[in-house]
């Protein structure tokens, strides 16, 4: 009668390693499509929505009230200008750093401790 | 420097990088796919199907993962769920197998030409105790591990697993020449 520790032994030696043979790509092929994929795409469609939209909204006449947007803005005293740009920087700043932590997996993780 | 499991799993989770995936599937599908084709008795092509699927769920839920065990200890719980799952479509899950058992008692019954005893006396174990040897001694997982992959009670995977190699012992000890 054999041992434990030569029958374990004989176990793990028995075990061959299975060659891969296309397995990983039959995997990789029926995963679903990346959520990264899937953002570049959505946004894609966001934007071009948004370029045609405007492009629309420029042929059926509204095109004067950009005009007149731009120019009222050129107009604005440099101070406003500056708290303007000063206050687009701060927006651009905080969506920034928002999709900055949403993609941080350690402060993901925070969300899982427990206490 | 090769990428811990962890590193990959952190790529995934941050990125969703497939690439991280297929360097996480490509590690570890022998040892799935030899688990799951010792559960199957070695119907390859079922074992593989299920191992498939073993690898999308695990995919799907990767942010459940949450480290407290080894990566390869979680994929063997999702691999046993899709066997059982499976096992369970086909109505062929049972506790223990009659017939095997039977055959298992009858050391005649079995081809001595075979070339792997020790394979082939596995497959004629009872499913509880094959899954827990193949488990514990074969992938080495601890009793603990096993328990947690097999969502059964500590002392029950202790018992599969002497119960297990006893049989063994005895089927390959009736094989050995004399």
């Amino acid at each position: 009668m054999i041992d434990d520790e030569t029958l374990d032994r004989q176990l793990r030696e028995s075990m061959p390693y299975i060659d891969d043979n296309g397995f990983t790509a039959h995997v990789m092929a029926s995963l679903p499509v990346s959520r990264c994929e899937a953002g570049w795409l959505r946004a894609a469609i966001l934007i071009g929505l948004a370029l045609i939209g405007t492009g629309v909204a420029y042929l059926v006449g509204a095109g004067h009230v950009v005009r007149q947007g731009v120019v009222e803005l050129a107009n604005l005293p440099i101070w406003l200008l500056l708290v303007f740009a000063f206050g687009c920087g701060l927006i651009m700043g905080a969506v920034a750093v928002i999709f900055a932590i949403r993609k941080t997996p350690e402060v993901q993780d925070l969300v899982r401790l427990k206490f | 420097m090769e990428l811990t499991d962890a590193d990959l799993i952190a790529r995934v989770l941050a990125d969703d990088d497939q690439h991280a995936f297929g360097e996480l599937v490509r590690r570890h599908q022998s040892s799935v796919r030899g688990l799951l084709r010792q559960l199957t008795r070695t119907d390859v092509a079922l074992a593989d199907d299920l191992a498939q699927e073993a690898f999308l769920r695990a995919y799907k839920n990767i942010r459940s993962f949450r480290g407290e065990a080894r990566f390869s200890t979680w994929l063997y719980r999702i691999a046993y769920n899709c066997f059982r799952e499976d096992a369970r479509r086909r109505k062929e899950f049972v506790g223990v197998d009659e017939e095997q058992w039977r055959a298992e008692k009858d050391p005649r019954s079995v081809d001595a030409g075979l070339k792997h005893d020790l394979m082939h006396a596995l497959s004629l174990l009872p499913l509880n105790e094959r899954t827990a040897v193949v488990l514990c001694c074969q992938n080495g997982l601890s009793h603990d591990e096993a328990a947690r992959v097999l969502d059964i009670p500590l002392g029950t995977v202790k018992t599969n697993v002497l119960r297990g190699r006893e049989k063994l012992k005895r089927t390959l000890a009736a094989w050995a020449p004399n």
